[in-house]
């Protein structure tokens, strides 16, 4: 059996040092600004904030984590540019066509949606993604468990 | 192809050979094309299998020419098969598993051509060997023996099995069956005992098709195994189960209770939010970035400055309490966003926070934990 890193720590999720500190200084900023701003925005903000330091643990090594860069930051930038746009004349809403369904009964097509970029792997390049990305994933639940657990015992 | 192969098979003849060397030679450059960025380009190295080509072609021209069967293979052999003997279970595989790592529509033709090339090598390098030098001498002579049995290749390749002059068939698929139902050797990944480098070692099972379709979509097949066992083992709950499809089904859901649960625990913590109490955080920050040593060796501020200002002016009562074992291996930081968040923040007063705080945060097994929290407030 080949013993890749995924084998490595894989039931306890140690806490990655530089996820905890990418989302605390977030969750500080967040929380700096946040006298203004409603509870859902500021839910938003943290969540994106959870799935950012995710993505920077695990850098550019992994596939997932580049993908979900790249998502945030098209996100961001749209968002960017909406804020700054000029409010155009409403427009006509173009009927699209109807989307082909797709058989969500396929379990990999599934899963390459919950994976983010899934869609562009192959099927084992897709089961080793979503290793890591369970791993991680778990971790960040655990840090945020954490987090949760100080700020309402204290 | 096929009338090339048959009219070749028991005569001598150099005019039918020759489109059949031009073909091979083709074949080779195709084969170094195809694995240009590994290529040795020195036939005599004992890099690539191309170099493997190399050597029974060269014996097989001068085979051809000379007619002397009987005197040119045991010289050559005697040379050869040695490093033959070591090469024949070749960095195929490494170039193999590369190609089988790509996307398999990127170059779909190449592992099956690595394949038939490596066990067209094989054969052929056995074929001219007359007494089998090479350790591995056992196992194919036997099996020399059994292909007019088994084979169900064209009907040349058993005649061919006898005839030295055949070496240069090598774009016949051998079907090879081990009479050793045993190792079925694994993927490039594992190193074989002994060698450095990580070659496709695979034999066919007894009874499984050798094709070399079937081979690589059976490494294919090894490797998503694998990999369903890792997330088995991943996945609470999921090594009872049995079934690739349930266990899809395991993992789909548990990465979405996942997902649903960091959902949830931000929508908790953006609830706490406002009345987060940074005496609290910092206690935790602290506590779980451990105890410290003098220097940083890593050299890297590790710490948000404007995080420590903040902390220090909301928690000026200064009750550092130690929260619980939360081992936390200390690493580092980008070192450009402290010094940025330092200059845009501007604040005077975390400059002796940061000596200690620096400190802090390199990872010492050895130290005490409450060493820190005195220091802090001695600090402080």
């Amino acid at each position: 059996m080949e013993s890749k890193s995924l084998s490595r720590d894989c039931n306890n999720p140690n806490p990655d040092p530089k996820m905890a500190f990418h989302f605390l200084r977030a969750l500080l900023h967040i929380q700096q600004s946040a006298a203004t701003t409603s509870f859902t925005g500021r839910r938003r903000r943290i969540k994106r904030a959870a799935y950012a330091s995710m993505a920077y643990s695990s850098g550019a090594r992994r596939a997932w984590s580049r993908a979900l860069i790249h998502t945030l930051r098209r996100r961001r930038q749209r968002q960017q540019r909406a804020r700054t746009a000029v409010a155009l004349p409403r427009r006509i809403r173009v009927a699209r066509p109807p989307r082909r369904e797709v058989a969500a009964a396929d379990q990999a097509q599934v899963l390459r949606k919950l994976v983010p970029g899934g869609t562009g792997m192959e099927y084992c390049m897709l089961l080793e993604e979503t290793a890591d990305y369970i791993r991680c994933l778990a971790t960040q639940v655990q840090l945020m468990r954490n987090v949760v657990d100080s700020v309402t015992n204290s | 192809m096929e009338s090339a192969q048959s009219s070749g098979v028991g005569s001598g003849n150099s005019d039918t050979y020759t489109p059949e060397i031009a073909e091979s030679l083709r074949f080779q450059e195709e084969i170094q094309s195809l694995i240009d960025p590994s290529f040795d380009g020195s036939p005599a190295a004992g890099g690539s299998f191309t170099a493997l080509l190399g050597l029974p072609a060269n014996q097989a021209v001068e085979l051809l020419h000379e007619q002397g069967p009987g005197e040119l293979p045991v010289s050559g052999a005697a040379s050869s098969s040695p490093t033959a003997g070591e090469m024949w279970r070749l960095r195929v595989g490494e170039e193999a598993a590369p190609a089988l790592r790509l996307p398999l529509d990127c170059s779909p033709t190449f592992p099956s051509n690595a394949a038939l090339v490596e066990r067209a090598a094989r054969f052929s390098v056995f074929a001219t060997a007359e007494s089998p030098a090479s350790s591995t001498g056992g196992g194919p002579s036997p099996r020399l023996k059994t292909e007019p049995a088994d084979s169900d290749s064209p009907p040349t390749l058993p005649i061919a099995a006898e005839k030295p002059q055949r070496p240069t068939k090598r774009k016949e698929s051998e079907k090879s069956k081990g009479k050793t139902p045993a190792k079925k050797s694994k993927n490039a990944e594992e190193n074989t005992g002994g060698d450095k480098l990580p070659y496709v070692h695979v034999r066919a099972r007894r009874g499984q098709a050798t094709d070399s379709h079937s081979l690589a979509e059976r490494a294919r097949r090894e490797k998503i195994n694998a990999r369903m066992k890792l997330l088995q083992e991943l996945v609470p709950g999921c090594s009872k189960i049995t079934g690739t499809a349930l266990v899809l089904d395991e993992i789909i859901n548990h990465v979405q209770s996942l997902q649903r649960q960091v959902e949830f625990l931000s929508m908790r913590l953006a609830a706490v939010n406002p009345r987060i109490d940074f005496s609290g955080l910092d206690s935790f920050l602290s506590a779980e970035c451990g105890p410290l040593t003098a220097g940083n060796g890593r050299g890297g501020a590790v710490l948000d400055p404007a995080m420590w200002s903040s902390e220090a002016t909301a928690a000026a009562s200064g009750t550092r309490r130690l929260p619980q074992q939360q081992f936390w291996h200390v690493d580092l930081m980008r070192p450009q966003q402290p010094s940025t968040m330092w200059e845009r923040d501007g604040a005077s007063h975390p400059h002796f926070l940061l000596n200690p705080a620096t400190s802090l945060f390199v990872y010492d097994p050895a130290n005490s934990v409450p060493l820190n929290s005195n220091q802090l407030k001695t600090e402080l």
